[in-house]
C-alpha cells in the first residue's frame, strides 16, 4: 500500500488512541482514593462496562454521568441547542474524584471553562480530577473510550454513535484552563496522550 | 400475581398482568409475547412452575401504584410507583417507562427507568436504555451508548474490606469520616 494512502502515518508514535498502554496517572488516582473513607467518584463518560465495576469495587458511590451523550444528543437538536451542564447539578463537595477522561477535547474554550468551574465546585477540598488529552485531532476522528484493564492498562473502544467536535489544546492551554487547580503530575506518551492528574487546593479533605 | 394470593397451580390462572395483556394465554418463557398461534389446537399446557411466571404490562397500559408480586415482571407500556418483589425479575421492556422505586431480584432496562433500584442480584441496563437514578446491586452491567446518569453502590459482604482497602493493604487515612459523606441523600442530588 502506498504509505501516502495508507490510513495511519507510518510513525507508530504519531496517532493517539490507536493501542492501549499502562496508565501511571489512573494508578495514582485510585490509590490516593484508596487512602479515604467513604469515596465518592464522579464519571463524565462515555458510559463504559468495565470502567464503571471498577470504580463501584472501589469506592462507596461511583456516579456515572455521561456528558459525552449529554453534549451529542444537545448539538443534534433541531430546534436550538440546550445546554449539557445543566445535568451537572451536583452540589458543591460532592466528589474525592471526578475522571474527565478526554472531555475537554470536545470543548469549545467557553464551554471547557464551564465545565472546570463545575467541577472545581463539585470537587471536595483536596479532591482530584484526572484528565487525558490528545495533542491533536485523530484521523479518523473516531470517538474512543478508554477502558481500564488489568494493572491500571487502558485499552480503546470505538464508541460509533459519538460525533463530537474536536478541541485538541496545547500544554499551555490546558494548564491555563485549569489555572484553579494544583497539579499534581502530568506525563505524555509516545501515543500522543497526555495525562493529567490535578488536585483541588487545600490541606485537608473536607 | 401482582399483590393477588398465590393460586393452586392446577387452577386457570387469571392474574392481573393477563388482564392487561388482554387476556391473552400467558406465553411460555421462551416464547415471542406476541407470537400467538392463529387457531391454536386445544392442548393441554403445561404449568410451569411458578418462579418461571412472567406477567407483562402492554404498551397501552399505564399504571400509578404500588405493585408486589410473586412472579416476573416486565414493563412495556408506562409505570409509576414503587415495585416490590425481591425473589423476581423486574425488566423494563424496550417501550417502558417506569418512574418509582424498584426492588427485584434482577433488574433489566432497555426502556425509560427514573428512580432507585435495590436489586439482590444484576442490573443490567442495555444501550437503548434511558436511566436516570440510584442503583444498589450485587452487580451491573451497561452496554455502551446507554443514556445514564445515576449513582451506582455495589453490595458488599458485611465486615470485608473494600476492594481500596484490600489493595492498598494498609490503615486507611487517619482523616476522620466526615459528616458530609454520611449523608448520602444529601449529596445524592437527583432533582
Amino acid at each position: 500500500m502506498d504509505p501516502l494512502n495508507a490510513p495511519y502515518p507510518r510513525y507508530s508514535d504519531a496517532e493517539p488512541f490507536t493501542e492501549s498502554y499502562s496508565s501511571t496517572i489512573l494508578k495514582m488516582f485510585v490509590e490516593t482514593l484508596a487512602r479515604w473513607r467513604d469515596v465518592q467518584t464522579l464519571d463524565l463518560g462515555p458510559v463504559c462496562q468495565e470502567n464503571i465495576m471498577f470504580f463501584a469495587k472501589r469506592v462507596r458511590r461511583h456516579y456515572v454521568c455521561d456528558m459525552f451523550l449529554r453534549l451529542q444528543r444537545e448539538q443534534d437538536k433541531k430546534s436550538g441547542r440546550g445546554d449539557a451542564f445543566r445535568h451537572l447539578d451536583y452540589p458543591p463537595g460532592s466528589f474525592d474524584g471526578i475522571q474527565l477522561w478526554e472531555f475537554t477535547d470536545h470543548l469549545d474554550d467557553h464551554q471547557a471553562k464551564r465545565l472546570v468551574k463545575r467541577c472545581f465546585d463539585m470537587l471536595r477540598s483536596t479532591g482530584l480530577l484526572m484528565l487525558i488529552a490528545l495533542e491533536k485531532k485523530p484521523s479518523p476522528d473516531i470517538i474512543k473510550t478508554l477502558v481500564i484493564g488489568r494493572d491500571h492498562l487502558l485499552d480503546v473502544r470505538e464508541q460509533p454513535h459519538l460525533k463530537l467536535p474536536w478541541y485538541c489544546r496545547h500544554n499551555r492551554s490546558l494548564l491555563s484552563l485549569l489555572a484553579d487547580f494544583d497539579i499534581v503530575r502530568s506525563f505524555r506518551y509516545r501515543n500522543g496522550l497526555r495525562e493529567f492528574l490535578f488536585k483541588k487546593p487545600g490541606l485537608v479533605r473536607d | 400475581m401482582l399483590g393477588k394470593p398465590k393460586k393452586p397451580e392446577n387452577e386457570a390462572p387469571f392474574t392481573a398482568g393477563k388482564t392487561m395483556e388482554e387476556q391473552k394465554p400467558a406465553p411460555s418463557a421462551s416464547a415471542a409475547p406476541s407470537a400467538a398461534p392463529a387457531s391454536p389446537a386445544p392442548q393441554p399446557r403445561p404449568v410451569p412452575p411458578s418462579n418461571e411466571e412472567k406477567t407483562t404490562i402492554g404498551q397501552q397500559i399505564s399504571i400509578e401504584g404500588r405493585i408486589r408480586g410473586e412472579e416476573h415482571l416486565v414493563i412495556e407500556g408506562s409505570m409509576k410507583g414503587n415495585v416490590q418483589m425481591e425473589k423476581h425479575n423486574f425488566t423494563v421492556g424496550a417501550n417502558g417507562r417506569v418512574e418509582g422505586e424498584v426492588r427485584a431480584q434482577n433488574v433489566s432496562i432497555s426502556g425509560q427507568l427514573k428512580g432507585t433500584i435495590t436489586a439482590v442480584g444484576k442490573v443490567e441496563v442495555t444501550k437503548e436504555a434511558d436511566f436516570y437514578g440510584d442503583i444498589k446491586a450485587k452487580s451491573i452491567s451497561v452496554e455502551d451508548g446507554a443514556y445514564f446518569k445515576g449513582s451506582i453502590e455495589l453490595s458488599r459482604e458485611p465486615h470485608r474490606k473494600s476492594a481500596f482497602a484490600e489493595a492498598a493493604g494498609g490503615p486507611l487515612s487517619s482523616e476522620a469520616p466526615k459528616a458530609a459523606f454520611s449523608q448520602p441523600d444529601a449529596a445524592k442530588k437527583e432533582p
